[in-house]
């Protein structure tokens, strides 16, 4: 027999990457699903017997999702495929009903591995099974850059916020990044957009690799900084600076992890020179003092948020224009390996 | 063979290069013992490989912020994550003092430092390099631009002969303190005042008597004002001083205790005594004002009330 399988992702990267890695006897009935309230919509409609699923996704996400199951008693296997891998992300959705956490980004091996440990293999009696329509259509449909990125930044950030929530003993909420291509006009109103009201402090780090170059802004509001510094107890150290000392601190784990995430799905390396505060307590509008020289750029946005406090982080990832090229071989093949 | 022989050179040669680069290499196993030492470290430090290599980080140098760094190094140890310090966070961690006589500013060496986490072949971390940046010419720079920058603002709103605020500074505290007021309803009080037949002073013994009037006007007025009083030079010989969450009832206590001090003050110029008075106006702003320029009228009305009543004297406004 095949299985009815239904693959509920925003992301038409990682819908293509999971029916990629699903192993024969799975994909000749696949249905897929860009958020939960699609995924329900099917459910509702016909039987099946897996359900891949992401957690975060615009209008309806994953746990509303599993919660929405409940309520209703549609009763499938869920098999939770985040990029978010918090501890208590997991400890969430398996209260909700999943049956299993996978993290992203998925391999066609631990795929098999975990099915195979759920009991999901094919019996011996079936013959080949012929790959559905829809499925054959998804990994040969070709995506853009930003898509890619963004599934990309998607798994990075879940792997930030994990140091994060790991060090300061938190639950981080995340959102689903955006990726836009930027004018220097676009990148002002981003900010502006980005910092609300208050005044703000912030961190510049350059990256570089592989032909790929950049540079990572984080932004913090000013209550954010002493909701953190409350959060990592910090030390009143009279001959050093307490606040370039947290500024720092947060930086190397949302950066450094951030960027490293991203490293690793491109399979490249980079360097990263030393982090510079741009500036502290300032009107977002100051900190950008010259007018730099690129047109176009291409730009990740992470909002951070902690669950329960009133801490915001946002992390801008800008890629230089020269990159873009590399970026995009990079991701075709990605895509298409 | 020969192949043998340049990989072999090629090492020697990198190998070299780490020794004699311009910065510091450290490697540090779990207990923040020494592995590697290179020859920046060596020289800033007087302490040979052999004198390290084996001890602790804390041992060799106890004015190292132990528990700090050691936090630092666990991080990288227990995330697996790159980290890094700048001197803005602690100008220096290894004590290592600036060496350079002429164009060194003397102290520490400032430094900037990367922890990366060295995958061991089996893939663990049980190594963390330390590379350590002199960043010296960085930081004496930055903070030589923060110190003039200050400086050039002061300025900017300093009056060059008397020292208070100029015009243009004063008026945007004015217009502060006008914001303040209309959210807080809390009473301020605007004084203006000048000094009189100040032109009679200046044709008579000249505009540098002049300034030396000024001057002392100005003195007579910083030693009579609170340290919350804001003091301006508004213009010529006119004054304008700020104070907040004081009742115009109030500031005529101040008001008449510096027309008094300038009243008694005399001053000796070129062998002659010159004595001089101020008028004053003083008033609070009313919540019916639309702007600022409307409570300076309300002052300068008052003043020119004392100006028409004989000089010499303190007008409050009336509302």
């Amino acid at each position: 027999m095949t299985y009815r399988v239904v693959i509920c992702d925003d992301s038409g990267f990682a819908r293509k990457q999971l029916a990629r890695a699903l192993p024969e006897h799975l994909a000749a009935d696949v249905a897929f699903a860009a958020h939960g309230g699609e995924a329900l919509d099917i459910l509702k409609t016909k039987d099946a017997d897996l359900l891949f699923l992401d957690l975060n996704m615009p209008e309806v996400d994953g746990y509303q999702t599993l919660a929405a199951m409940r309520k209703n008693d549609i009763s499938v296997k869920t098999i939770v495929v985040s990029g978010d891998i918090q501890p208590e992300a997991r400890a969430r959705v398996m209260e909700l009903g999943a049956i299993e956490f996978i993290k992203k980004p998925i391999g066609k091996d631990e795929l098999a591995d975990v099915l195979s440990r759920l009991g999901l293999t094919p019996d011996d009696t079936g013959g080949r099974t012929v790959m559905a329509e829809t499925v054959t259509e998804t990994i040969e449909h070709s995506l853009s850059l930003p898509e890619v990125l963004q599934e990309i930044a998607n798994v990075a950030m879940g792997q930030a916020a994990d140091m994060l929530a790991r060090l300061l003993d938190v639950f981080v909420e995340l959102p689903v990044p955006r990726v836009s291509e930027l004018g220097y006009g676009d990148l002002l109103m981003l900010l502006a957009d980005a910092n609300r009201s208050e005044n703000v402090s912030a961190v510049c780090q350059g990256f570089i690799g592989f032909g790929i170059a950049g540079e990572s802004l984080l932004l913090f509001n000013d209550s954010s900084l002493k909701d953190i510094s409350r959060l990592m107890q910090f030390e009143d150290n009279p001959e050093g600076d307490n606040e370039a000392e947290l500024l720092m601190d947060m930086a190397n784990i949302l950066i450094g992890a951030s960027l490293a995430g991203i490293a690793r799905q491109l399979d490249v390396q980079f360097s990263q020179g030393h982090p510079l505060v741009l500036g502290r307590h300032v009107n977002i509008g100051d900190l950008l003092d010259h007018k730099p020289s690129w047109k176009t750029t291409l730009a990740i946005e992470i909002p951070f948020k902690i669950e329960g406090r009133s801490i915001n982080a946002d992390l801008l990832i800008f890629f230089t224009e020269d990159s873009l090229p590399h970026l995009e071989t990079r991701a075709t093949y990605l895509s298409e390996a | 063979m020969e192949h043998q022989a340049r990989e072999l050179s090629e090492f020697h040669w990198l190998m070299d290069m780490l020794q004699t680069i311009d910065v510091g290499l450290v490697v540090v196993d779990r207990e923040y013992q020494v592995c590697v030492w290179n020859g920046f470290m060596e020289n800033h430090s007087g302490l040979m490989p052999k004198d390290v290599l084996g001890k602790s980080l804390f041992d060799l140098f106890p004015d190292i912020p132990e528990k700090w760094f050691r936090h630092k190094i666990d991080s990288v140890f227990l995330l697996k994550n790159r980290a890094f310090t700048i001197w803005e966070q602690r100008p220096w961690v290894f004590p290592f003092r600036n060496y350079r006589p002429i164009t060194g500013s003397g102290g520490m060496m400032y430094q900037n430092l990367t922890l990366n986490p060295l995958v061991s072949t089996t893939g663990e971390v049980n190594h963390v390099s330390i590379v350590v940046y002199d960043v010296t010419d960085t930081a004496n720079n930055k903070q030589d631009l923060q110190r003039a920058n200050l400086e050039l603002e002061r300025l900017s709103r300093t009056d060059r002969l008397t020292g208070l605020l100029n015009r243009g500074a004063w008026e945007s505290e004015l217009k502060a303190e006008f914001r303040r007021f209309m959210r807080y309803k809390t009473p301020s009080t605007l004084v203006m005042f000048d000094i009189d037949h100040f032109k009679k002073v200046n044709d008579t013994y000249g505009h540098q008597a002049g300034d030396a009037v000024i001057r002392e006007v100005s003195a007579l007025l910083k030693q009579n004002a609170r340290l919350t009083d804001i003091c301006g030079r508004y213009g010529g010989e006119e004054f304008a001083v700020l104070l907040p969450n004081t009742p115009v009832a109030s500031a005529k206590v101040f008001c008449e205790r510096l027309r008094k001090a300038v009243e008694q003050q005399v001053i000796r110029y070129d062998r002659h005594e010159i004595r001089f008075t101020i008028s004053l106006g003083a008033a609070e702003p009313a919540e019916s004002f639309r702007d600022h320029a409307e409570w300076l009228e309300k002052a300068d009305k008052a003043l020119y009330h004392s100006k028409e009543t004989g000089r010499n004297r303190t007008t409050l406004a009336q509302d």
